[in-house]
């Protein structure tokens, strides 16, 4: 028995270390250790910017499907993904333009996600780790403006939603938060920080909120303060608008024609490869497949015009085309116009064999459009690298011809001088090679005027709904050569100027209360 | 097809009413004739002594049989067989009779009168209960066992042209789900013991191959004319054992070992030629074309050609199987040495397999036999030629074959030019028989495993034991789709080649203590061990693309571009992980007086994956049983053999669907960002933290019944259970905000099987040149989701309705795990009809005027599962002298299937671009917004999975052979169905996704010849 014992008792010596089950974690960071790092604090500001370009699976702001401007752009009147008679494209697209989405929508759910899961997380994630690691000011103030344009985006889309900044927060202490409540804190809390911002244009400040990016963004939140919150805001958005326009050093890109430019104007530069910094004032660096990517003109362009205007071997995904009444609205001197590509010899490179797209839009859900139906659109006139999974344009979240506009509606709302305000128009309208409106200026000019200076840009749904066009009917009746050639959107309910709330939302979180008419 | 096998079944069923009662009768005569003789016999024996000497060898494979024992009746006198299974023996009087028996064969008795050469072949005894069964850690009898568990060996186990062990069983286990999808060389097969336990990827079972644990891949690696047995642990009483693994039931291996003083050279090989067993109705060429104008496509769309896809990437395929074993052993030493191979070329084009696998095992004893000491090395080497996967265009990805069905037929495979025909103006269009050419995607895998086993007995009864295993597994994969492959990928990158390499390091020890120990009639054994395990994962993976030529393939990435347009984030990456699990178990077995049973058991265990508040759990089992039989008042209850009561009850775990590094939050890499002036690695939160995260834990009380009538030749088993896993681990949907992901795994809900299993075997004919044994088994499961929502960290889980399908999520995903519905519950839209647009309608069930097809939809209808809720299987085998024939029909039923390859193809919006099915025309759809009922089958199958005859030479007149056997294996040979896919045996695995039929590799009928020779 003795021996027994030694050889029990020497097994246990020889194994004692082998009963610990400690997790080794060999491949990656431990968050608490990770952004207490010096380089720690940084990469949670990146990571909070790493957000806003467009990715597959519908993340970020602009640059692939589902992106938030990517709803904001196909939920209204100028742009729509028909479905085809070839059978490409499902018949959701083609909803949303109609508008007749539903709570359980992907597309609106990844907005959802991407708000929350990706972006007001991170953007929390980085005050408090740059908070933690006592941060350069500016940085701090970055990322609370960072969290502010987040929560702008939410209450844009959904009106009062869930309102947190802890991400430690138990769910029961996140209530959805009035739509009025949240519009006060982006305010307060753009107040309290832009002006910690630096100044710096460009450089390491490209593709990051400064100074003057941080006021573009406190104007469009004044912009829309009455449509957020039923006070009018506008003589505050006027004085952001100035800011820019007297602080910034911004001017508009030159608008003349150019071989070497991206469709024979230097106006296009401002949809190239990178942002000119005369009049971007926030961009997002775009390079394919590695930083985002930018989809909007590969989704347009049929087939073999990938190859032709992409890169080689592209097959191009004959996706978005813009409505006929859209393009029709546009002056043919308009160089702006040069962005749409339709008829027999179409704006733009007219590589051999290029095809022919047809300005008409007769059917878009059953049977669906025929393959070459639609104009489409080149405005980002693909920049290399370049692939089927898109271009490497970067793309103004805000430039300095929005601020114009902006500041003009808002003299005509706050019927401030109609002079002033048919100036700032003018000279938008002067570079894309227009003359001045005739006086006295209309909402509804303006209204059209940035129709034609932001196609695409992510700020129709948003501008008919302050104009008050977003529930009527659009589209129709609109005929070329006694041929109708558009479908016919109806008038909704007034409802559907908030987006519901995400049916997956309200099922994992009960407190969530859907958005009245869902 | 139908016809044959019904009036089979008839045919059979009468066979056995007839005969029955003949065989009774024989039986009894020859009883009468047999005890007069010996009456008579005992008066006038004593006198005359003789020499008798014999052989006594195995009635099947003629293989002399070593050690069986030989004795002169009503006395002690006797002899063993030698190492040639010949004995002699001195008996006096020429009336004795000889009984012969040996273990695990049916003794026979014989008379010696007017003989001096006696020789006997043994019939083995199939369903001998007093069998040795592997419970984990230690061996029982058949007859002691408490649990729930099956066995399978030897001639029970399917012949033919095998490349996977678990084809050996399919169909021979109640409660034991053998699934294979199509028939693509080296694909894995999918096993669930009792239902689905678990819904995130722990619903393997634990594999052991002597003493060494793992997963299923472990299969992969045996030779399966090398496996001696299969036992198969099914209810928790016996599972308990492996705590924290055990809850999927646990498949235990037996390799084979030489026998002691005894010396072969055997060689086993099959061959087989690989049909494809079923094809879809696609339309023609014809029939495309006319159905094109029907439908106003532009006639541009038509390329002029007449091409079958179908048969152009397809061709007959073969599987050979060889193996050379050869071993043997004196006392104290033995040895068995095999080597072979699984040649598989499949039925796709470039789709192979190539297996090598070698053995050494030895056993040595020392010290007076008190010390044993067992190595075993193994080693595989796997050279694999995958038919591409994941390839299609957007909407639509599959694998390469069923590509062939998206293939216009009116689109010529090659331009005129010997080039690969592409059409430009088709979004992603890819050339089928161009991937299927020029994509090469090759894995070789180098496996190789060795354990160690010393035991020593320290006294009498009481043995310890070190036990130590070691794994490796080394993959290395190489993928290349140059320009030409068509593929969208592919031409983007200008060629794209990508390498991996993956390395899994996995280690065992155990220390155990074994008592055994009788007292009177009391007897215990008794077993404590230690043990600990880890499981290390290593790999690395690089991309290139666009070469200027597509020679070097993936063997020379520098060759790439290193242009930044050809570089991405996810380009270059490596991973490392572990896992560690430590545990201590005990076990008592307790009989009294050979009737009264009881098992005992716990487990503890602790492992690495679990959260940091959980790092510990306990699983106990206790199990009873009865032998009735043993019983005096049964004594004269001369129908009843064996009767057997059996319960149990055990806590088991499960934390396979567990990964390293599960419950932390942790922060990788996540692509590259813009920031400060220039591209920077992005640095991400990987997932919600959950430190509270643990197994599964499956709670099961399993009663069984044991019996065995008519002496033995009418045998059964029935079971019944009842087994809830609770801590359901799951992605959870959690609220965002706050949590970064919108999903957490946790354990928070309930998932309850119950079910009944019946094996019956009944050996209606048994004589010496003829037998006949009808086998079978039925098991009926009901799986419930009990819970998903609940509370976790505060947080109300709202998870009552969770989508569970991948396929259709554009058209809403119509599988679902609802609460209180079985796993894979189809929650679906109802067809209606269609419009005048050539639109499908369905059915507004709450009329409100709008169709929602949200997860919760109220136009939503149960429309039954994925899970089958019975399968079944019937084995019957006749042997008559030196032939044998046995068949495997087995099924499955009560599931649906929904058949997603049919709804892609039967909508004429997309004529334009792809082809469809014949049956689309009678259907007449235009487009549908959903993904309706219409789509949904009846997955009921039987399929007549296996025919073999074989038939075994005489070889005494054989200088060097003295077994011979031929044997013709046919597979598949026919399955009743309605399902009108391509076959309806698709994945019930219960992940993700499962239930859809998106597409499968061609299963195949295969014929197969069989040879098997033992060498003197």
């Amino acid at each position: 028995m003795k021996k027994i014992l030694l050889i029990v008792s020497f097994t246990l010596l020889l194994f004692q270390n082998c009963t610990k089950v400690d997790e080794h974690v060999y491949d990656k960071y431990a968050s608490t250790e990770f952004y207490a790092l010096p380089r720690g604090a940084d990469a949670a500001l990146a990571g909070v910017y790493a957000q806003i370009p467009g990715n597959w699976g519908g993340k970020g702001y602009f640059g692939a499907d589902q992106g938030w401007s990517d709803l904001n752009i196909m939920t209204s009147d100028e742009a729509v993904i028909p479905h085809r008679k070839s059978g490409d494209w499902e018949l959701n697209y083609a909803q949303l333009y109609m508008r007749e989405w539903l709570p359980s929508e992907a597309y609106i759910w990844t907005v959802w996600q991407w708000l929350y899961n990706n972006a007001i997380f991170s953007a929390n994630l980085a005050v408090d780790q740059l908070s933690n690691a006592k941060a350069d000011p500016s940085k701090i103030a970055e990322a609370k403006v960072l969290r502010a344009f987040f929560y702008y985006l939410a209450i844009d889309a959904f009106g009062d939603v869930p309102f947190f900044t802890n991400n430690n927060l138990p769910p029961s202490s996140i209530p959805q938060a009035k739509r009025a409540d949240v519009y006060k804190f982006i305010v307060d809390e753009l107040t309290a920080n832009i002006d910690q911002l630096p100044t710096q244009k460009g450089g390491n400040y490209y593709g990051r909120f400064n100074k003057m990016s941080g006021y573009a963004l406190l104007a469009k939140v004044y912009l829309n303060g009455e449509v957020f919150t039923g006070t009018p805001k506008y003589t505050d958005c006027i004085a952001a608008c100035d800011k820019i326009i007297n602080e910034g050093g911004y001017s508009l890109h030159p608008g003349a024609a150019n071989v070497s430019s991206p469709l024979g104007y230097k106006y296009f530069e401002l949809f190239g490869d990178v942002c000119p910094d005369d009049e971007t004032i926030l961009a997002i660096p775009i390079t394919v497949d590695v930083v985002g990517r930018n989809i909007a003109t590969v989704r347009s362009l049929r087939s073999t015009d990938g190859a032709l205007l992409v890169a080689s071997g592209v097959g191009s995904w004959n996706g978005t085309v813009i409505p006929p009444d859209v393009i029709a609205k546009f002056d043919p001197k308009d160089i702006r116009i040069q962005q749409f590509r339709y008829g027999a010899s179409p704006n733009g490179p007219k590589p051999a064999g290029y095809l022919i797209y047809n300005n008409e839009l007769t059917n878009i859900e059953n049977p669906g459009a025929m393959s070459n139906d639609g104009a489409r659109s080149q405005k980002w006139l693909p920049a290399a690298p370049a692939n089927g999974g898109g271009s490497s344009n970067d793309f103004a979240i805000y430039r300095y011809a929005d601020i114009l506009l902006m500041k003009a509606e808002c003299l005509l709302r706050t019927n401030g001088s109609n002079g002033d305000a048919n100036d700032l128009v003018t000279q938008v309208r002067v570079r894309a090679g227009l003359s001045a409106l005739p006086t006295p200026l209309t909402l509804k000019n303006v209204y059209d005027e940035r129709g034609f200076e932001l196609t695409w840009e992510g700020f129709r749904r948003q501008d008919m709904i302050r104009f008050g066009t977003f529930t009527q009917q659009h589209g129709g009746g609109f005929a070329l050569d006694g041929k109708t050639i558009n479908v016919v959107v109806p008038a909704v309910d007034e409802h559907f100027k908030l987006f519901p709330i995400p049916t997956n939302a309200i099922n994992a979180n009960s407190l969530l209360k859907q958005n009245p008419g869902y | 097809m139908k016809e044959p096998f019904i009036s089979f079944k008839v045919n059979d069923f009468f066979h056995l009413k007839k005969s029955f009662p003949i065989i009774k009768l024989t039986t009894l005569l020859l009883f009468i004739i047999c005890l007069q003789s010996e009456a008579i016999s005992s008066s006038r024996a004593q006198l005359q002594q003789q020499k008798i000497t014999g052989t006594v060898s195995d009635a099947t494979t003629n293989e002399p049989l070593v050690g069986a024992s030989i004795i002169i009746e009503g006395t002690t006198t006797g002899t063993i067989t030698d190492a040639n299974g010949k004995y002699s023996l001195e008996v006096s009087g020429q009336n004795a009779f000889l009984i012969i028996s040996y273990l695990g064969y049916l003794s026979e008795k014989t008379s010696v009168t007017g003989k001096t050469i006696v020789d006997m072949s043994l019939i083995p005894d199939v369903k001998k209960l007093d069998e040795v069964v592997v419970v984990g850690y230690g061996t029982m009898l058949k007859k002691d066992l408490t649990g729930a568990a099956a066995k399978i060996s030897g001639k029970d186990l399917n012949q033919g042209p095998i490349s996977n062990p678990l084809q050996q069983i399919a169909g021979k286990a109640a409660g034991v789900n053998v699934t294979q999808v199509g028939s693509e060389p080296g694909s894995g097969l999918s096993v669930r013991i009792r239902g689905i336990t678990s819904l995130i990827g722990g619903n393997d079972p634990l594999v052991v191959v002597d003493g060494i644990q793992g997963n299923m891949d472990l299969l992969n690696q045996l030779s399966p004319s090398e496996i001696e047995s299969f036992d198969i642990l099914k209810d928790a009483s016996a599972t308990a054992i492996y705590g924290s693994r055990g809850a999927p039931g646990v498949i235990l291996i037996t390799t084979k070992k030489s026998k002691a003083g005894k010396f072969t050279v055997e060689y086993n090989g099959t061959s087989s030629i690989d049909a494809i067993a079923n094809k879809l109705k696609m339309m023609s060429a014809d029939e495309w074309r006319t159905q094109r104008a029907a439908w106003n496509v532009p006639v541009s769309t038509d390329h002029g050609s007449n091409t079958d896809w179908y048969n152009l990437l397809t061709k007959t395929g073969s599987t050979q199987n060889h193996t050379l074993a050869f071993g043997g052993g004196s006392d104290n030493f033995n040895y068995r040495i095999s080597g072979g191979a699984i040649l598989q070329d499949g039925v796709v084009l470039n789709s192979n397999n190539n297996k090598y696998l070698g053995r050494i095992t030895a056993t040595q004893k020392a010290f007076d036999n008190k010390l044993t000491l067992t190595m075993n090395l193994n080693s595989e080497v796997e050279n694999a030629r995958n038919s591409p996967g994941g390839v299609g265009r957007a909407g639509y990805f599959s694998n390469t074959i069923s590509n062939a069905y998206e293939a216009r037929p009116t689109d010529p495979a090659l331009n005129p030019d010997r080039s690969f025909f592409f059409d430009n103006s088709v979004f992603q269009y890819i050339n089928p028989y161009a991937v299927a050419k020029t994509v090469t995607n090759e894995v070789q895998t180098n496996n190789l495993f060795g354990s160690f086993r010393a035991d020593y007995e320290l006294t009498k009864g009481l043995t310890a034991g070190w036990f130590g295993s070691m794994r490796k597994v080394d993959r290395y994969t190489g993928y290349y789709a140059p320009y030409i492959s068509t593929l969208d990928a592919a031409r983007t990158a200008n060629g794209l080649a990508n390498i991996a390499t993956n390395l899994q390091t996995e280690r065992l020890q155990d220390i155990s203590l074994n008592y055994k120990k009788s007292i009177g009639s009391h007897n215990f054994d008794g077993i404590v061990v230690y043990e600990w395990q880890n499981q290390l994962y290593q790999g690395n993976f690089v991309q290139e693309r666009n070469f200027p030529a597509d020679i070097t393939t993936y063997n020379a990435l520098q060759f790439g571009s290193s242009a930044p347009a050809f570089i991405n984030g996810g380009d270059r990456s490596s991973y490392k992980n572990d896992r560690t699990l430590v545990s201590y178990l005990g076990r008592i077995n307790y009989g009294f007086m050979d009737r009264y049973l009881l098992t005992v058991s716990l487990r503890r265990d602790g492992s690495s994956v679990f959260g940091s508040n959980n790092k510990w759990g306990n699983f106990p089992s206790v199990a009873i049983a009865w032998k009735i039989n043993e019983e005096s008042f049964m004594s004269n209850v001369k129908v009843i053999s064996t009767l057997k009561l059996r319960g149990g009850y055990g806590v088991t775990g499960n934390q396979q669907g567990l990964g390293p590094q599960n419950s932390l939050q942790l922060v990788g890499s996540s692509g590259q960002v813009y920031f400060n002036g220039g591209q920077i690695t992005n640095y991400g939160v990987t997932q919600n933290a959950n430190p509270d995260l643990k197994w599964e834990t499956r709670y099961q009380s399993n009663i069984g019944i044991d019996f065995g009538l008519f002496d033995n030749r009418l045998t059964g088993t029935v079971d019944a259970y009842d087994a809830t896993t609770k801590n359901l681990l799951f992605n959870y949907n959690v609220p965002t905000p706050p949590y970064p992901y919108t999903t957490m795994v946790a354990n928070v809900g309930s998932i309850s099987n119950k079910g009944i299993e019946v094996t019956l075997n009944y050996q209606v004919i048994k004589t010496k040149d003829m037998t006949l044994n009808l086998g079978g088994n039925v098991s009926f499961l009901q799986n419930k989701v009990l819970e998903l929502s609940g509370n976790l960290n505060g947080i109300s889980l709202n998870s009552d309705t969770v989508s569970w399908g991948n396929f259709t999520n554009n058209l809403g995903a119509p599988i679902y795990l609802i609460k209180g519905q079985p796993v894979g519950t189809f929650n679906i839209i109802r067809h209606d009809g269609i419009d005048a647009a050539g639109a499908e309608t369905v059915v507004d069930r709450n009329g409100d005027g709008k169709i929602d097809t949200g997860d919760k939809s109220p136009d939503r209808f149960n429309e039954g599962s994925a899970l089958p809720k019975y399968t079944f299987s019937f084995t019957p085998n006749f042997t008559y002298k030196n032939f044998d024939i046995s068949m495997v029909w087995r099924g499955s039923g009560g599931n649906k299937i929904y058949n997603f390859i049919n709804q892609h193809y039967s909508f004429f919006e997309t004529l334009g671009k792809s082809n469809l099915l014949e049956s689309a025309t009678a259907k007449g759809l235009f487009t549908s917004k959903y993904g309706s009922d219409l789509w949904l089958e009846d997955g009921s199958f039987i399929r007549f999975e296996n025919l073999t005859m074989g038939y075994r030479f005489e070889t005494k007149n054989l200088k060097y052979i003295s077994g011979l056997r031929i044997s013709f294996t046919a597979n598949n040979l026919a399955l009743i169905t309605k399902y009108t896919g391509l076959d309806p045996e698709i994945n019930v695995n219960g992940a993700n996704g499962f239930g859809t039929d998106g597409g499968m590799y061609p299963r195949t009928r295969t014929f197969a010849i069989g040879l098997n020779v033992i060498f003197k």
